[in-house]
């Protein structure tokens, strides 16, 4: 059975006028996130984790936006390529692997895009985001938007059977005083309880893909908790595929089955979740070392010692380096690799059966 | 025994009609206690963390300490003066010594001025220098907080997130400060950038002999950079104490629900079964408007259920005051849990 | 089709576009036509004051009555009395430089005052001054014009007291606002953290790194607007009076040959209005668009 949803090679690209350079955010990245199953999307700003769900999603406005790859939907009523056809909106010129000229007809693209995306979005993929007060709206309660919601992606259209279906769904999200909350408007309610307003509106039309992008994120300690728990019940429940995005290692733990890791536009290192996360594992990549290594632990605490910071700053995605993105970072360099880490962008190489990791220190030979 | 650098007495702060989130449900009252009788002390080169939930008057403490704002009732004591009641002119010498790094990473970075600009006007506040002088001195600042120098000719619009943090850093230690408030200093930073952060706190207090009031919602972050710590809630310190001893030990039902919603502790637990109380606690609305009712945690607390919800808990009259239970470690709570 | 190209060079740290394209084009035409309006207008009223023009604007020519533009020795021509119109138009502005000066300096200084006394106070101080600026704003200006026309005499500088109290509200406003903008962000309270002096954060923080766009933006638009207010009163009588000219005036006496088809003497003044008062909400519109708005794109 093909997976649900298949990222091939997927390219994002902004410009930026004022440096007369493009904006490489999302550089060929790849992923798969099977029925059922929970793909944990990990990464740094400027990482390009958004970007890729934004992608995904048909969501950008900016030019010129998409410009390679390709997305296969394998859902249950509907199966598509969400990037069907780009190639005759866009034409790349590339120099030594770079891409160098862009030229794409934004308009024609968008307007094909909204109707490949026509019936998906919401429908069959929904998405929530990280501030959930931003992404709802003030002016109408969090009922009507719900209802809204069920009506347009569902066969539902009476305004009764709307409303029962909110409710239900404002109950399974462990809302307190569900019909209370029916009829508040944002400003009464929490952050948190904005947050599971926003997922119920997200379930409530039975996605087959979930894509959660930073969703605990800026919520209080406790708050977070709760909202993982709620999706940690709601993935048992519902049985729903999700593509969970957060910089936050912790909770993507708790809640993935596989994982991706990206740095500087590109996956890195994609395989299970409880193995690339564990510190005792060996075989990683050295920004994923790295990463798990910087963040507090108990051991830091008892002994009051200094983290294990990654030098340097997070890749800057208008100037990428023409090897390894890491390169500058990475403390793991030897001398028979150095050469090709600085000069040649490495692969994602299978390094054991569905571990996946890019960096020419595990490279097979050619 | 090193000496007290600042000395908080019964702090209390009242705010007017604040506007809630959950006003439409009850009507707004009219004083919000957003600090309520806060007592605590600082030594020098020590570093005491300020922890709790948004809302909890925790920035509150920081800005009144440092005279943002004005203290309602109570006393700050900095270095031995007293500074509750001095006037903006007499204030603005103590200010040499006493420094708050804020949440936003962009306060105090005018985008108009550059970085070079920005350290001039912090070292020139209280100190004639020549040219050269300045030059010298920022230079080293940005050597102190890990920064190429020639990032002096940067605007802040140019910097990232952790640069425009150091910035933040060396501002402050540009006037020569000696106690700094640090509001959320790693909150708005990226994970690889929070540890270069912290490192850079810690290195900069062992190096200069400072003290930090450490303000953060990040419970571990706490916990490594502080000596001890203190747990607010709606105002009120509800537990104080060494910070291993709160971390681990705690002893206030709130301080051990909020430590062990830590994810990664949660991963833990549910492996090794040590949970003392169910973490699902009660979720009572988070209500500034609702009258004080004895402890103000008593809506939310599950050991307020579990003993069948006793009245002291909810006597007016009996509000739980800090007590002693050991070794500098204080609770606010009828009912403490065992350590 | 949207094309993009990739710089070869090296990707520099800093924007790396030259003036001409860092801004919408338009809004460089803007300000560079409202610069030219200026100076036009500067160099004109220093002409204008030491009589430095062509011809005596009241010198009457009966022999060239209603010249055309470009006649012999007359760049604009003639009006009805013979008299040159370039020099007629050239001292016109003496009737509104100065007065229209008058005015936005008493709306930018007391809508300073006003503005920083309320955004920086707050409280009952806010409340007072926003009581106040409302009360300003709520009466029609050209009534309270012919009130104070009625009640003293018509006198230019009176009326342009009262176009810079009218004044008032945008500026107070508009500053208070940004006050409240910059407190939000903990700006001024990292300055006050820091120890600096109350008169350096509101001067040097407040105005003029991040006023200077809006009172510059103000005081273009005032302008403009005392240049329309001076012209519609002289045109309706109540200013400047004949034989000296005012742009307004000289519109209103060459109207009474209008219908003989001698349309020139009234359409050159009406133009030096339309293009001046253009010239001057241009300027303001397009800094406005460059310093404050959209940074190009």
């Amino acid at each position: 059975m093909p997976p649900l949803l298949k990222v091939e090679n997927l390219r994002t690209y902004f410009y930026s006028r004022s440096k007369q350079s493009f904006v490489r955010a999302v550089d060929g990245v790849s992923l798969e996130v099977g029925h059922g199953e929970t793909v944990g999307l990990v990464g740094e700003s400027g990482s390009g984790k958004s970007i890729s769900a934004m992608s995904m999603m048909g969501l950008l406005d900016a030019g010129p936006g998409v410009i390679g790859g390709n997305i296969h939907y394998a859902g249950s009523r509907v199966q598509k390529n969400l990037l069907e056809d780009l190639e005759s909106f866009v034409r790349i010129k590339e120099e030594h692997g770079r891409v160098m000229e862009v030229s794409k007809d934004e308009a024609g693209w968008h307007k094909h895009s909204e109707c490949l995306m026509q019936n998906l979005r919401g429908r069959e993929i929904s998405m929530i985001f990280q501030n959930p007060r931003a992404s709802l709206n003030p002016y109408i309660t969090v009922g009507e938007q719900i209802t809204e919601a069920i009506r347009l992606h569902t066969a539902i259209k009476s305004a009764k059977e709307a409303r029962e279906r909110a409710l239900y769904w404002l109950e399974q999200v462990k809302i307190d005083s569900p019909r209370l909350r029916f009829n508040s408007y944002t400003s009464a309610m929490s952050g948190g309880m904005c947050q599971r307003a926003m997922i119920a509106m997200a379930l409530s039309s039975e996605p087959s893909l979930l894509i959660a992008d930073e969703p605990t994120t800026g919520l209080d300690a406790t708050i977070q908790s709760k909202i993982v728990d709620l999706l940690d019940e709601l993935k048992k429940g519902t049985g729903i595929s999700t593509l969970l995005i957060s910089h936050d290692i912790s909770v993507i733990s708790r809640l993935s089955d596989r994982v991706a890791v990206m740095y500087g536009g590109a996956v890195v290192e994609y395989g299970n979740g409880k193995l690339l996360l564990d510190k005792g594992e060996t075989r990683k990549h050295p920004y994923t070392a790295a990463l798990l290594a910087s963040v507090l632990n108990e051991q830091n605490i008892r002994d009051k010692s200094n983290l294990q910071a990654i030098e340097g700053d997070v890749l800057d995605t208008i100037k990428v380096p023409p090897g390894c993105r890491f390169h500058a970072r990475c403390n793991r360099i030897t001398p028979d690799v150095r050469e090709k880490c600085a000069t040649h962008h490495p692969d994602l190489q299978e390094v054991a059966p569905g571990h996946q990791i890019r960096c020419w220190l595990f490279a097979t030979r050619d | 025994m090193s000496r007290t650098i600042l000395d908080v007495k019964q702090l209390s702060k009242n705010y007017r009609r604040h506007r809630s989130f959950f006003s439409s449900l009850n009507r707004a009252s009219d004083t919000i206690p957003a600090v309520d009788n806060v007592s605590f002390y600082l030594r020098e080169n020590e570093t005491m963390g300020l922890v709790g939930e948004s809302g909890c008057g925790k920035t509150t403490v920081g800005r009144t300490i440092l005279r943002l704002t004005s203290a309602t009732s109570g006393s700050v004591f900095f270095d031995g003066l007293d500074i509750t009641h001095l006037t903006d002119r007499e204030m603005r010498p103590v200010r040499k010594d006493m420094q708050m790094i804020f949440q936003d990473l962009d306060a105090g970075l005018n985008p108009k001025m550059r970085v070079y600009d920005i350290l001039k006007e912090a070292i020139c506040v209280h100190a004639r220098l020549s040219d050269a002088e300045v030059e010298n001195k920022s230079r080293m600042l940005l050597e102190q907080v890990n920064l190429k120098t020639s990032k002096l000719a940067s605007y802040p619009a140019e910097l990232s997130g952790g640069e425009k943090r150091r910035i933040g850093i060396a501002r402050v230690l540009a006037v020569g400060a000696r106690m700094i408030v640090a509001d959320e200093p790693t909150s708005a930073l990226d994970v690889s950038i929070q540890a270069q952060v912290v490192n850079l706190l810690r290195d900069l207090q062992k190096e200069l002999g400072l003290s930090y009031l450490f303000i953060s919602h990040d419970l571990q972050v706490v916990e490594l950079m502080s000596d001890k710590v203190a747990v607010m809630y709606l105002g009120r310190i509800v537990e104080m104490g060494l910070a291993g001893t709160i971390a681990m030990a705690a002893r206030h039902p709130y301080t051990y629900i909020l430590w062990s919603s830590l994810v990664e502790k949660q991963n833990r637990e549910a492996s090794q079964n040590t949970k003392k109380i169910d973490r699902r606690a009660a979720w009572g609305v988070f209500d500034f408007e609702r009258p004080s009712s004895g402890c103000r945690f008593a809506p939310r607390c599950p050991v307020y259920e579990q003993h069948g919800r006793p009245r002291e808990c909810t006597d007016p009259e009996n509000e739980p005051q800090l007590r002693d239970v050991g070794e500098g470690h204080q609770v606010a709570c009828h009912f403490p849990l065992c350590g | 089709m949207n094309n993009y190209n990739q710089t070869t060079g090296e990707v520099s740290d800093y924007s790396q576009l030259p003036i001409w394209k860092k801004y919408a084009w338009m809004d460089i035409l803007y300000v560079g036509y409202g610069l030219l309006i200026v100076a036009l207008v500067l160099v004109s009223y220093i002409l204008g004051m030491f009589n430095w023009l062509p011809y005596d604007p009241q010198q009457i020519n009966m022999d060239m009555l209603m010249a055309p533009p470009f006649s012999e020795g007359y760049l604009l021509g003639t009006d009805f009395m013979g008299r040159d119109i370039q020099s007629r138009i050239v001292m016109g502005i003496q009737a509104y430089f100065l007065p229209g000066l008058l005015a936005i300096s008493i709306s930018l200084a007391a809508g300073i005052v006003l503005g920083v006394l309320s955004g920086y106070l707050g409280g009952s101080v806010e409340t007072v001054v926003t009581y106040f600026t409302n009360l300003i704003d709520s009466f029609p200006r050209l009534v309270l014009i012919l009130l104070v026309v009625a009640a003293f005499k018509p006198d230019i500088y009176y009326i342009m007291m009262v176009m810079g109290i009218t004044g008032i509200p945008a500026v107070a406003t508009a500053i208070a606002n940004k006050i409240r903008f910059l407190a939000q962000k903990n700006f001024i309270e990292a300055a006050i953290a820091l120890g600096l002096r109350t008169r350096v954060i509101i001067f040097k923080h407040i105005l003029w790194y991040n006023c200077r766009a809006l009172l510059i933006i103000q005081a273009t638009l005032g302008m403009g607007e005392a240049i329309l207010l001076e012209s519609s009163l002289s045109y309706l009588g109540f200013g400047v009076q004949e034989p000296m000219p005012s742009w307004g005036n000289m519109v209103q006496s060459g109207s009474n040959y209008f219908l003989q088809g001698n349309f020139w003497p009234s359409t050159a003044p009406a133009l030096a209005i339309l293009f001046t008062i253009l010239g001057f909400n241009l300027l303001g519109d397009g800094l406005n668009n460059i310093l404050e708005g959209r940074r190009g794109k």
